[in-house]
């Protein structure tokens, strides 16, 4: 399957996918500043090889408030998700990640993986990241990391040292940080985003 | 054109409300080596904190004069773009930036300030090809994260990496040699003596006399609480290695 991209608060996203064998799923969900939104979905691998690459990126820099609700359950065994959720919240922004990665008791030799972080930009930001994991298969690889944190101050210092102005050593540590979102994108979309940040 | 880069008067500056410098008077010439010595907490990366513009330093009192011009009134990246340049003691990890992306926006930013063109990338990659032979990295070096899974070498010849593309006009070098093998050693040492010109100088902050064996310094300063307590030519370095911090007094 192609790779889409579903924009948050235009675009209809399915409340709930099935994937049969050896089926792929890429799909890139984005949140654009100014949207607010509460994200459902649940996805399930039904049959062995099927495969889910799921990212997401949210930048909220005002008063947005985002929450995302992720299911990702392996009910067959041999199948492998990838999610990987970036977001960058300012002002009196809200962003939510919950997600849930089920592995089935049948669902051996299963690969799953799940990436949360978010940067706050200001004092009045609240990010929080959410995982959760059941596992009932016991041949499985598995893993999740959630960060939550600030522009660090010495790496601000260490850019400017080297000429980096102020105003593009922060702009240059969030580019890199949605980077691997990013890198998914259409080129005009991603180009938009940057000149956003 | 003045023959003196640097100018130092009675310099006091702290972090936290604790004075840490406590009337430091230096004077750098052109084309000069100086290397500062001195025992831990005597104020020496408080120094390069200073002269490069760490924001939680502050000065209380004293001047300091760069190239004719009042460096304390300059930001941190006006006093890059004027030809300082600090090797830094922990050098930082910037996750997700690769070597190559942030010399290109250190390189552009500084012509950018100077009113010049962006640098054509055919001139950028060859410019970043030489400087890389100049520490002995490797090819893919230039796609790795700034420092991010280097080793403590690694992470020093990052820095004098950093500092032959930027090509300064006074390079600070603080404790560059800290942590060091001697192979590492040579490499940083070579690499700041094929840098040295009439028109650029350098302060070499260091703990042990072992690196000024490599790069032969005009002058020696010993700073000890805070103050420069004596200073005098390289032969001072030998002796401190001989009798210790503890025997220089002021």
């Amino acid at each position: 399957m192609a790779r889409k991209v579903f924009m948050i608060g235009r675009d209809e996203i399915p409340a709930s996918v099935s994937l049969g064998a050896g089926e792929k799923l890429d799909w890139t969900l984005v949140c654009l500043p100014g949207t607010s939104a509460v994200v459902d979905l649940a996805i399930s691998l039904d049959g062995p090889g099927a495969e889910l690459d799921l990212a997401g990126l949210y930048l909220c820099p005002g008063s947005e408030n985002v929450r995302m609700n992720v299911s990702v359950c392996h009910n067959s065994g041999g199948c492998i998700s990838h999610q990987l959720f970036k977001g960058i919240v300012g002002g009196t922004a809200r962003a939510e990640f919950d997600g849930l990665i089920y592995v089935a008791r049948d669902a051996q030799k299963t690969k799953a993986y799940q990436q949360s972080h978010s940067i706050l930009l200001s004092a009045g930001a609240w990010a929080e990241s959410k995982p959760q994991l059941e596992i009932y298969a016991d041949d499985v690889e598995c893993s999740h990391g959630a960060t939550t944190g600030f522009l660090g101050e010495n790496e601000l210092f260490y850019m400017r040292s080297r000429g980096i102005p102020e105003k593009d050593a922060r702009r240059l540590q969030i580019i890199s940080f949605l980077s691997p979102v990013l890198e998914r994108l259409p080129e005009e979309l991603r180009d938009d985003i940057i000149s956003e940040c | 054109m003045n023959n003196s880069l640097l100018e130092i008067k009675d310099l006091r500056a702290g972090i936290e409300g604790k004075e840490i410098l406590k009337g430091v008077d230096l004077s750098i010439g052109r084309g000069q080596v100086h290397a500062i010595m001195g025992p831990n907490g005597a104020g020496k990366s408080t120094l390069s904190a200073v002269l490069t513009g760490r924001p939680d330093y502050k000065v209380t009192e004293g001047s300091i004069e760069y190239d004719g011009r009042n460096l304390l009134e300059m930001t941190p990246e006006e006093r890059s773009w004027a030809g300082i340049f600090l090797s830094f003691q922990y050098p930082v990890e910037i996750p997700g930036v690769s070597i190559t992306n942030f010399m290109k926006t250190a390189i552009n930013a500084r012509r950018k300030a100077q009113g010049l063109p962006e640098m054509k990338p055919a001139e950028f990659l060859k410019l970043l090809k030489e400087k890389m032979a100049f520490v002995q990295m490797k090819g893919e070096f230039a796609k790795r994260e700034v420092n991010v899974g280097f080793s403590g070498g690694e992470k020093k010849r990052n820095e004098i990496f950093q500092m032959a593309m930027l090509e300064p006009t006074l390079g600070i070098l603080d404790e560059t040699d800290s942590g060091l093998d001697v192979d590492a050693l040579k490499i940083v040492a070579d690499g700041v003596n094929s840098l040295r010109s009439p028109e650029r100088s350098f302060i070499i902050i260091t703990h042990y006399q072992k690196l000024l064996e490599y790069i032969r310094p005009d002058v020696v300063h010993v700073l000890k609480e805070g103050r420069i307590v004596r200073t005098g030519g390289p032969e001072l370095a030998d002796r401190i290695w001989q009798e210790g911090f503890d025997g220089i007094d002021g």
